[in-house]
């Protein structure tokens, strides 16, 4: 109990730096199982209000459902996938491809935007898995979407895109 | 009043905690640590967001008609400066002094008297998180202005830094010199001789010290910062990501083998060493500076490396050599005349390494007495032919007489020698003073430059990117953008970023035009410093694909 409150916390410690950027609040998560993605969005663009997040979904997470949220607009890109999946046991090669939230989030206000999704078995372990999104705002853009190179600090890049690191399956 | 409960405010813990059972002592530890996670959150709580400049007051480009009495930055967020520099439209930076922190907004008082011509205002600040970011601004009073390159700029000069730089340089030239050579004439030339050695090693150890603090003292000249900045990390990470690291990396690994030499057993193994940190001197010279950096390279190099070991081989002898006379020892006549056996063809390669650096560095006569760096020259020139006079008087007057025996003949050696020991420190001091001048190669030419080019390639990209005219001012960027399999890539976006690290700019980011397929232009940008400058293209290929190309390019 002791040892798990104390690496809680020294998660939490871990964690503040990257809480300046759009990330995903389940930083690790096993091959060939659920996934809930849950962005947190803590700003906006340079102060101004957030209208519209759109998230690119990688490939490899299938069988998506985005979470209603109240006072936001869905809007749910469909397409044909790279290659084919098993998804308890049926054979899928095409689903969402994008979701998008369209609505309002002020700068001084924190938010968080979920989706739920199976994480194939085919993923390569040990890598990360990047959700590029793009934050619209009422004035500017910002692109979450650079990915860090292999091993590199993830603040080497200015805008990373939030990435979930995929562990061995069960 | 009531007295406040542990967990009041969670009481679906605090029952939590009841059915179970959990020890006072547990529960304690449990409050503890939650308080521990609980503050930390609102740390992390506090720690939101990068900042981002909002306005600026000039605004990012515009032309004023007079110059501001004020300068502002406004952020999304409060922030704290770090530093704040006006590139002046010379090239020379000035230190912003305090601002005044109004909200999210930093107000700082122009300097007075600011003339015609272009400004870079670059800001460098820690947002909340304690993430340092930064950004610059230019603008212009009255009309845009030509760049200048930043050596032919008047700046506010900090003395006491600029002596304190010089005497570091001075002890790490006596260090390289005197201490490393000293140690090399010990092991190979007197046989193992141990006279001098106190001294020797001492030099060693003092420009041993001036190396590292030499570091500290380069970065704070180069973020502008007095010498009482020397305790701050960020001195040093800048002075680290210079060339002088470097040299100062050699310089200090040759004195420490130096050192080594000078107190090992074995005359083998300190011949071995003493060799090793000869070659660490000629490193050390070669690996930045004026000279060495200078075109063509592939000369230029070698000839730093050649003189300055050809230097550390004959400097090194003289302090021995004297100490060898002075007290009668055995092994100075043999000594003596190993040195005057090899000294014709080091000497040789001295001057002719030296001519090649002079002609490349001065380009032509004029520039001998025009020019700070000129007339430093002369004056180490006019010293060298004094030392050389000496020199020529002890081979030729002195040397024979003292291998044939003659004793009297020996305290004028020795008189002789501490002569050129002195003349010796004369030109290493005022050697040293080209740390602060320019080579006239370098100011030369405000002529029409020829573009700059650089090439990047990356996996999913590469771009070509041209500066035109190639030197500091306002200048038209042009990025070719292709894939990385040479298909064509009608990219969304593309962004071009300049920054100068060494001189404390910040990048100043444009977004480029779209001419054609593949083709973007920045017009109008100003670059306001000559030297090398960080480009990096971000390429957005689509709305959830981006490349950042990151190269060099350096603009006269």
């Amino acid at each position: 109990m002791l040892k798990t409150i104390l690496l809680a916390a020294a998660g939490a410690l871990f964690a503040t730096t990257a809480f300046a950027h759009v990330t995903l609040e389940t930083r690790e998560a096993k091959i060939g199982s659920g996934y809930k993605a849950v962005f947190r969005v803590p700003h906006g663009c340079a102060g101004s209000a957030t209208v519209k997040l759109r998230v690119q979904i990688p490939e490899g997470y299938i069988g998506v459902k985005p979470m209603p949220k109240a006072g936001w607009k869905l809007d749910i890109v469909k397409g044909k996938y790279d290659k084919s999946y098993d998804l308890y046991g049926h054979s899928i090669n095409e689903g969402v491809t994008e979701i998008d939230w369209t609505g309002n989030l002020p700068d001084d206000y924190y938010d968080e935007f979920v989706m739920s999704g199976f994480l194939s078995d085919s993923l390569p372990v040990g890598e990360m898995l990047y959700f590029p999104v793009v934050q619209e705002c009422e004035k500017g853009v910002t692109r979450w979407i650079e990915k860090p190179a292999k091993g590199a600090d993830p603040d080497s890049v200015e805008h990373p895109a939030p990435a979930v690191k995929l562990l061995p399956k069960k | 009043m009531e007295r406040p409960r542990p967990f009041a405010a969670f009481p679906h813990l605090r029952s939590a905690m009841t059915r179970f059972h959990i020890s006072a002592m547990q529960q304690k530890v449990a409050r503890t640590l939650l308080g521990v996670i609980l503050l930390t959150f609102c740390i992390v709580g506090q720690a939101f967001a990068h900042a981002a400049l909002v306005a600026s007051d000039p605004a990012d480009g515009t032309v004023l008609a007079n110059a501001p009495a004020e300068l502002s930055l406004t952020f999304d967020e409060p922030v704290s400066p770090l530093i704040l520099k006006l590139i002046e439209p010379d090239g020379s930076g000035v230190s912003l002094g305090n601002p005044k922190l109004d909200g999210n907004r930093l107000v700082l008082a122009a300097p007075s008297s600011l003339g015609t011509g272009s400004y870079v205002l670059s800001w460098r600040v820690i947002s909340e998180d304690g993430h340092p970011v930064g950004g610059a601004v230019v603008f212009s009073i009255g009309m845009p202005s030509a760049g200048v390159s930043p050596g032919a700029a008047t700046e506010a000069i900090d003395w006491p830094l600029r002596a304190a730089i010089w005497l570091c340089r001075v002890l790490v030239y006596g260090g390289l010199f005197t201490g490393v050579g000293g140690a090399f004439f010990l092991a190979w030339l007197a046989g193992g001789a141990r006279v001098a050695r106190t001294f020797v090693a001492g030099v060693s150890l003092a420009g041993l010290a001036a190396a590292g603090l030499s570091l500290g003292l380069l970065g704070a000249d180069a973020l502008d910062l007095g010498l009482l900045s020397l305790a701050e990390p960020k001195i040093w990470a800048t002075a680290l990501s210079t060339s002088y690291a470097l040299t100062a990396f050699f310089a200090a690994l040759s004195m420490l083998a130096a050192l080594w030499a000078l107190y090992s057993r074995g005359p083998i193994k300190a011949r071995a060493v003493s060799a090793l940190a000869m070659a660490g001197v000629g490193l050390a010279l070669a690996s930045s500076g004026h000279a060495a950096t200078a075109d063509p390279q592939w000369l230029m190099r070698p000839a730093v490396f050649i003189h300055a070991t050809a230097i550390a081989f004959w400097v090194g002898a003289l302090a021995p050599l004297a100490a060898l006379f002075a007290g009668n020892d055995k092994a100075a006549k043999p000594a003596l005349r190993r040195f005057s056996a090899i000294i014709p063809y080091v000497l040789a390669a001295l001057l002719a390494a030296g001519i090649v650096l002079a002609v490349v560095q001065i380009g032509h006569f004029g520039a001998l007495v025009s020019t700070a760096y000129g007339r430093v020259l002369l004056v180490k020139l006019a010293l060298v032919a004094l030392l050389l006079v000496l020199a020529a008087f002890n081979r030729w007057r002195l040397t024979n007489p003292i291998l044939a025996g003659d004793g009297r003949t020996e305290r004028r050696f020795v008189r002789s020698i501490a002569g050129e020991i002195v003349l010796v420190t004369a030109i290493l001091c005022s050697v040293a003073l080209w740390r602060f001048t320019p080579p006239p190669r370098a100011l030369a030419d405000a002529a029409p430059a020829p573009p700059v080019s650089v090439h990047i390639h990356a996996e999913r990209a590469m771009a070509s990117v041209t500066v035109s005219p190639g030197r500091a001012g306002t200048v038209s960027v042009s990025a070719f953008v292709v894939g990385g399999d040479l298909a064509p890539l009608d990219a969304r976006e593309v962004t071009l970023s300049f920054s100068m690290p060494s001189a404390g700019i910040e990048p100043i980011r444009r977004e480029a035009r779209k001419l054609d397929q593949g083709q973007w232009r920045v017009d109008g940008l100003r670059l306001p410093v000559a030297g090398q400058w960080d480009v990096s293209v971000d390429i957005l290929i689509s709305d959830f694909e981006s490349v950042t190309l990151k190269s060099e390019i350096t603009l006269r």
